[in-house]
């Protein structure tokens, strides 16, 4: 799989603009914006081009390995559920916390049917694409990019933060937790993200003299990557001055302890990526753009005690986050939505597990969602030539419904074109 | 002093800025980089050499200026891509021999085997996965065929398992023995090698697998990563496949061993021993019994018909032939070259030798314009780093520095193994790739090697001007050494 994206499609400007930032802010951290957080948020959203107005933050889940739908939202109703999957379907059914007389959640997402039960979860249901890839890879890259066609090389979130914000010199406007790469979604070489894995130890160790040398090391690198690594570095300079700012200033306001054992380790610590999350977000570093992942979705074996455990572990660290954000007082900014690559088939295999699949829900969650479930019900009985969901609404209606209506960001222009409406919003700030 | 580095003992890892000392101070280092800019520039290097750094180029701005004309350099090159580095000897010795000699004592010498693993014994292997990094990077560090150790590490990022769902981390252990006496064999062997490899069986569930109602996991990846690529077989290729490849099981253990695994609750569970390498045992009862159509023919199959008729479509030697190119030489290859290659590939029926040799004798490997054109990975960056300063006591560091760069071996971030070049680059991998040079340099026993040579030997004396300049200002050894090992030029290969 080449994941190689094309460098040199890096603006040389956009490059010497971060590098001229870079250098403001070492020099004297820009007039000390970074000591006082709300003005630094304040200097990120008023550098905001083309009326993007409102300070919304969305943060995106992303399920990675292929989420069970049938097994999030569970059809309550279904006789044909028990032939698909003899041996998954009883307790999925019987221990679901009902939404209604037809779908009930994954009996250990007790943490969201309580925020469900507040008014503050939208489920959207046969969420897919035409003509599905069951690839991991290639079904990963089209909902990063948005685009089925496999065409377009940037991501939906990183064309956003090119397009829609001007984040020179502000490092958090796009940021992976809890990662070490830069995923997909967010990956725009004309956009300025970053990538904290821990913000305890995000740093150079050896202080600001290894800093400051490093930042003179990596200026007009020659060369296909040189760009790439500058950015990178002037980037993480920035990133360093203003965490050590809200580091100082953030109380978490929930427990974030993983409540769940997984049955084997996840290499994405959910619930700790959620609360570095938090930080940025209530201490006003100006995030707009966050990206999270949780792994081990792609259960073709012994799914039954495997997604039921992820789905606590999803629900705990959720539920934290939310009471977090609310306890200060950022939830109403807040919309949090799930993705993964695709559904599993609706039939079970041999190994007590699923194979890869097509249409399923997502869920979005936080104060400004409209509660309920939209989109179509699956039907188990017609299912496609493969053995799998059909899909009712195109993943692009729910990226469309997030960027005009959530972060008031040109829809149209960011995913090129315009689909069906979803509306899961309570107040969408644009007219779509 | 220019740059304080920390001493283990005293200071582990502070955040805190260190007090200034005389010396290289922020501001000079932004004065340093405002003053020198970008363009063509000539800068006087260590000792007095003038070296010709940049050169202008189109668009991207600036471009490495090759040295590849000149012999030394293609071999330095040659040895950065298939090795992780060397020692003054080891240069002088490939340069007395040449380029062609050194490519054929790369591919005709014999791999060294690593040290015996003792805790490959151990129960159920549940014994910790550090402690299997870490014999693997002492071996990188060490060896003296560390071209055996490249490959190892290519194929375990192609055919590649976690621990995690492994579940038997001497399972893990096994499939590194195989695929380093594998990793220069031939590619059916490897397939089939592949396929009954117990961590592979359990990583992509085929032991589970049966007839009646076979988990497609396996057959799908063996097509869609590990041979073809994606787009060179249908839906109904991976359905049919994982029917004809159904009926492999872990290998029987040789006893087992009751042992206590939660002391607090008292629980005890029997687990599996192994004494020796074996790989998966097919079961006819689970096998599928009919006939299937794959890749366009009709006809009972079983796993090696599955691997026959794989290594039958032209796009599994070009697949290979990418993946390597991607590894050694461009992330740009001209489709012609991958043509010649895959040709070359499939011609010696997959033998992987004719292909490393037509790959490191090839004129793209020596091209100007690929000079620098790949990004080394963290393993591999972290062991010539440690090598170039002759610590072969980095094991620790090495193993678990690797992570926040985003490669812990045994540890991938899913079934394609791990990503390439430009795809190393983020904020946070950077910054870990500055921190392991600190720390490997405060971890260092004795003396450092002079640092004098070193943006020769192992930069090519091709370096940009803030690299030069940072070089000219630094007072010591350490200080040297630090800017060498962190500066983007030794990030390449």
């Amino acid at each position: 799989m080449n994941k190689e994206i094309g460098i040199n499609q890096l603006k040389r400007r956009d490059f010497l603009r971060a590098g001229l930032v870079f250098g403001a802010g070492a020099a004297g951290l820009a007039a000390g914006y970074a000591a006082v957080p709300d003005a630094f948020a304040r200097a990120v959203y008023a550098a905001k081009q083309n009326g993007m107005a409102n300070d919304n933050v969305l943060v995106m889940i992303q399920l990675a390995g292929g989420n069970d739908g049938l097994r999030t939202l569970v059809p309550l109703s279904d006789p044909t559920l028990h032939d698909l999957r003899p041996k998954l379907a009883g307790p999925m059914v019987s221990q679901a916390l009902p939404l209604n007389a037809d779908f009930g959640l994954n009996h250990n997402l007790g943490g969201i049917k309580s925020l469900w039960d507040k008014g503050k979860v939208a489920i959207v249901q046969g969420v897919g694409y035409p003509n599905p890839t069951f690839s991991h890879f290639e079904s990963i890259r089209i909902w990063e990019t948005g685009d089925p066609t496999r065409r377009q090389v940037d991501g939906w979130l990183g064309r956003t933060l090119a397009k829609a914000y001007d984040s020179n010199g502000h490092p958090l406007t796009g940021c992976a937790c809890g990662t070490t790469d830069v995923p997909g979604a967010l990956r725009d070489l004309q956009a300025t993200m970053t990538v904290i894995q821990n913000q305890k130890t995000f740093g150079f160790t050896g202080g600001s003299e290894v800093e400051a040398a490093v930042g003179a090391l990596y200026k007009g690198t020659p060369g296909i990557y040189g760009a790439l690594f500058d950015t990178a570095i002037a980037t993480a300079n920035d990133t360093i001055t203003t965490l050590r700012t809200s580091s100082s200033s953030y109380q978490p306001m929930a427990d974030y302890t993983d409540k769940v054992k997984l049955v084997y380790s996840s290499k994405n610590q959910l619930a700790a990526a959620l609360q570095l999350a938090a930080e940025l977000i209530v201490t006003g570093t100006g995030v707009k753009l966050l990206h999270v992942t949780l792994g081990g979705f792609d259960t073709h074996y012994t799914e039954l005690n495997r997604h039921d455990d992820l789905m606590g572990y999803l629900d705990s660290a959720v539920s934290a986050f939310y009471q977090d954000l609310a306890a200060h007082g950022k939830a109403d900014k807040v919309l949090i939505a799930t993705w993964s690559e695709f559904g599993r088939r609706p039939k079970e295999n041999a190994s007590g597990g699923t194979d890869h699949g097509a249409a399923a829900p997502l869920l979005m969650i936080g104060d400004p969602v409209k509660s309920g479930l939209f989109g179509a019900e699956p039907s188990l009985t017609s299912l496609d030539t493969t053995g799998n969901l059909k899909y009712a609404v195109d993943f692009r209606s729910v990226y469309q419904e997030i960027l005009g209506g959530h972060l008031g960001a040109d829809s149209n222009q960011i995913l090129g074109g315009s689909f069906d409406r979803i509306p899961f919003l309570k107040a969408p700030v644009a007219v779509l | 002093m220019a740059l304080r580095l920390p001493d283990p003992t005293t200071e582990p890892t502070t955040q805190t800025p260190p007090p200034l000392r005389r010396g290289f101070t922020r501001r000079q280092a932004l004065a340093a980089a405002v003053a020198t800019g970008v363009g063509v520039g000539a800068v006087r290097l260590l000792g007095g050499t003038i070296q010709n750094i940049t050169r202008s180029s189109t668009a991207s701005g600036t471009d490495w200026v090759s040295p590849l004309g000149r012999e030394s350099a293609r071999v330095m090159q040659l040895l950065r891509r298939t090795t992780f580095g060397y020692s003054p000897a080891q240069l002088d010795a490939a340069l007395s021999d040449g380029y062609s000699k050194t490519v054929d004592r790369l591919i005709d010498t014999k791999p060294a085997e690593p040290p015996a693993f003792a805790a490959a014994t151990t129960p159920g292997g549940r014994f910790a996965v550090p402690q299997l990094q870490q014999w693997w990077i002492g071996h990188m560090l060490t060896t003296p065929t560390p071209f055996a150790e490249r490959m190892t590490l290519f194929w375990h990022g192609h055919f590649t398992s976690d621990y995690r769902k492994a579940g038997n981390n001497t399972f893990m252990y096994w499939q590194n023995l195989t695929w380093r006496r594998m990793a220069l064999s031939n590619l059916g062997p490897m397939l089939m090698q592949v396929t009954t490899d117990p961590a592979m069986l359990r990583y992509l569930d085929l032991s589970t697998s049966t007839g009646n109602s076979p988990n497609e996991n396996y057959s799908r990846e063996l097509m869609e990563l590990f041979t073809m690529g994606a787009g060179n077989y249908s839906e109904d290729d991976v359905r049919q496949s994982a029917k004809a490849l159904a009926g492999w099981q872990l290998p029987p253990a040789d006893s087992t061993a009751t042992i206590t695994v939660d002391k607090v609750k008292m629980v005890t569970q029997k687990l599996p021993v192994y004494s020796k390498q074996r790989p998966g045992v097919f079961n006819k009862k689970r096998a599928y019994k009919g006939s299937v159509t794959f890749l366009g023919q009709t006809s009972t199959l079983d796993t090696q018909g599955v691997i026959d008729r794989i290594l039958a479509q032209p796009a599994t030697a070009g697949f290979i032939a990418s993946k390597v190119v991607e590894h050694f030489v461009t992330t740009r290859p001209a489709q012609s070259y991958i043509s010649r290659l895959a040709d070359t590939f499939r011609r010696s029926k997959y033998d992987m030798k004719t292909l490393m040799r037509a790959v490191l004798t090839s004129p793209e490997f020596t091209a100007d314009a690929n000079y620098r054109a790949l990004l080394k990975s963290p393993t591999e960056f972290m062991v010539h780093g440690a090598r170039a300063v002759g610590a072969t006591s980095l094991a620790k560091l090495t193993a678990t520095a690797g992570s926040g760069m985003g490669q812990s071996l045994f540890d991938p971030p899913d079934v394609s193994g791990w990503p390439n070049n430009a795809a190393w680059i983020s904020s946070n991998t950077v910054v870990e790739r500055v921190n392991f040079v600190t720390l490997a340099l405060a971890q260092v026993k004795g003396s450092l090697p002079s640092a004098t040579d070193a943006a020769r030997t192992h930069l090519d004396g091709v370096l940009s001007p803030q690299t030069a300049t940072l070089l000219n200002q630094a007072p010591d050894e350490k200080t040297r050494w630090f800017i060498t090992l962190a500066s983007p030029e030794f990030q390449l290969k």
